[in-house]
């Protein structure tokens, strides 16, 4: 480079000479011209002294380098590579791994997230009250989740990640959740295990925005998509082993995921009749597939099939105690074959994030004439990054029978939210949500405002 | 028209010439310079790759190479040649690239965020130190013991490779 930069003043002082060359053969010339002449002569000469003492300080730098060819091509190419300047190929001192922290590849990864939120909901009648939220308050701020996240590996292909979340309820009174234990283990792109406490790959939501509302772009998760210990319909949690990988499948990006655990979960009803549903349950099976074509990048098309088989022990809820079952319905003894069947077509690229889910709950007694209630469920959310904000749209429907013990609580309700989330900075987060949801049962319509700072550290 | 005109005119047009086809011969070595290499380990037997895979390996997605080893990835911070070049390829802006991997570290994607390093001196050394490492760097600071594979059955500085 240098070199080069020294024949280009060469070159250009050439020009110079011979442009003054010409205008000379037109007149004589005056003896500041030939002082310019001879300053440029001089300069010349100069130039063309550092053009050699380079070059020879090239020659001596490069029989310092050891021989190495400069690069390993996998297979000999036209390709043209340029040299390496002699300080870049010069050996440098060999410094040892320690000599670098490298304590992100064997030490603990410590994360977390939290949020602060305030929740304004025109209740008439008081429902329930999750992450901190009084029911049939005016408004109130609440801290929601706050979870500390670990993971740590443990060999090339193992590692350990717990999520512990600090949950508020009623009175500003935390529970800790061990949200996420797993140990886990890829053995390669096609085999991936985790074992111990996961979160369901029911769907795309609990997948991809997990527990940490940082993630979420609204400031709350749709309600079949909540978790079941706030009055989600789903079982968002499990125990047991979970297996995913790709499939091969060349440009069409076909995965698969299989779950085998426990999800016995106990739901408060949402209604705020204090009741809740302890859905001591067998063990779960949810097997899944989805597709990530290469050709339209941001596109994720799934779906899954969940089978569990439940009971429907309703609890009181600040006793605990087991309630007597509802009249009409099939006793304590009986068990439901619970299959939740979900669809999603996902798009998430070029600041554009379109959501859209649909599910179908089954709820079918088991060894007993009796009804067979389907829930059917769906949101659909749409937003688009401009700038730091991002403003969102989101409808979400849930209908569930008011004859279903389960999910007699929820009824058939729908309605839209909209708001903008921006983004203070990488790890601040500012959210305005408005909902609105209609009721049935002659239940008058729910409007909310919801303000949330997350945040993630 | 004398001699010492016509001499003139032959130096200009000389003068003119060397200076069109060194422009040119500079416009080559800068289009070759610009150009982001892929690098892995030597001990990689990894030889080429395709654009739609090196995506998905520095998104995260591919997380193994064909024989089991566990891919490490290895990043220069924000505003280097190479860091412009990763965030083209996945098509993200640099606030975009800070969320999505901590979005994957959350999900239980990713242990951590790939590892970013300050020199292209660390750069070989984490190369050397992971078996399974790849890394982009300027072509111009390829080093020896740094594996350079084909992108598409390219190498950088062919017509049409696609990092640059």
């Amino acid at each position: 480079m240098r070199k080069g930069g020294i024949r280009t003043r060469i070159q250009w002082a050439l020009l110079v000479l011979a442009v003054g060359q010409a205008s000379s053969g037109a007149q004589t010339a005056s003896p500041s011209d030939q002082e310019t002449i001879a300053q440029l002569v001089e300069q010349i000469k100069q130039l063309q002294q550092q053009d050699q003492d380079l070059l020879e300080r090239i020659k001596i730098l490069e029989a310092r380098q050891p021989p190495a060819s400069p690069v390993t091509e996998s297979e000999p190419t036209g390709a043209t590579v340029p040299q390496q300047s002699a300080e870049q190929t010069a050996p440098p001192p060999a410094p040892s791994p320690a000599s670098h922290d490298w304590h992100d590849e064997h030490g603990v990864q410590f994360r977390g997230y939290g949020e602060l939120d305030y929740k304004v909901l025109n209740q008439r009648q008081p429902e329930l009250g999750t992450y901190g939220f009084v029911p049939g308050s005016q408004g109130n701020f609440y801290t929601g989740d706050f979870g500390l996240f670990l993971t740590s590996r443990l060999t090339d292909k193992t590692s350990v990640l717990a999520e512990m979340v600090f949950e508020e309820h009623d009175a500003q009174k935390y529970d800790v959740d061990l949200r996420r234990i797993l140990l886990k283990y890829d053995y390669n792109d096609h085999l991936k295990m985790s074992f111990g406490r996961y979160q369901t790959d029911i769907g795309y939501y609990n997948w991809a925005f997990r527990s940490a509302a940082w993630l979420q772009t609204t400031a709350d998760r749709p309600l079949v998509m909540e978790f079941a210990s706030n009055g989600g319909l789903l079982p968002t949690q499990a125990i047991g082993v979970s297996v995913t990988g790709a499939i091969p499948s060349g440009k069409l990006g076909l995965n698969y995921v299989a779950e085998y655990g426990s999800s016995d979960t106990i739901r408060p009803d949402i209604n705020g009749d204090g009741l809740f549903t302890d859905e001591n349950n067998g063990n779960q099976t949810n097997v899944g597939l989805f597709a990530r074509p290469d050709r339209l990048r941001g596109l994720q098309i799934g779906t899954s099939y969940y089978h569990d088989k439940i009971s429907n022990f309703v609890l009181n809820g600040p006793s605990g105690a087991p309630l007597p079952p509802p009249p009409g319905s099939p006793g304590l003894s009986a068990r439901f074959g619970q299959t939740i069947v979900n669809g999603y077509v996902v798009y998430a690229g070029h600041g554009i994030e379109f959501l859209n889910e649909g599910f179908l709950i089954r709820d079918a007694p088991l060894h007993l004439n009796y009804a067979v209630f389907d829930t059917p469920a769906f949101y659909s959310q749409l937003s688009k990054q401009i700038g730091r904000v991002r403003p969102f749209f989101r409808y979400q429907y849930v209908n569930a029978s008011l004859n279903n013990f389960i999910y007699d609580d929820v009824g058939l309700r729908f309605g839209p939210s909209f708001g903008a989330r921006y983004d203070l900075n990488d790890y601040i987060a500012f959210k305005a949500q408005l909902d609105h949801t209609t009721r049935s049962g002659g239940e008058p319509d729910l409007n909310g405002l919801r303000l949330q700072l997350a945040f993630t550290f | 028209m004398g001699v010492k005109s016509i001499t003139t005119l032959l130096l200009l047009g000389l003068a003119v010439l060397s200076f069109v086809s060194k422009g040119m011969a500079q416009a080559e070595d800068i289009a070759v310079a610009a150009d982001i290499a892929v690098v892995v380990s030597s001990s990689n037997p990894a030889t080429t790759l395709s654009l739609g895979d090196l995506r998905k390996i520095f998104a995260g997605v591919k997380r193994s190479w064909p024989g089991g080893l566990p891919i490490k990835l290895v990043t220069r911070g924000a505003g280097c040649p190479e860091r412009v070049a990763l965030l083209k390829l996945l098509a993200m802006s640099e606030g975009e690239y800070k969320q999505y991997w901590t979005s994957q570290v959350f999900r239980g994607e990713a242990d951590a965020e790939p590892l970013i390093v300050p020199s292209v001196g660390i750069q070989k050394e984490a190369l050397n130190l992971f078996p399974g490492a790849i890394s982009l760097v300027s072509v111009r600071d390829v080093k020896p013991g740094m594996k350079v594979i084909k992108i598409d059955g390219q190498m950088p500085g062919a017509a049409g490779y696609p990092l640059r």
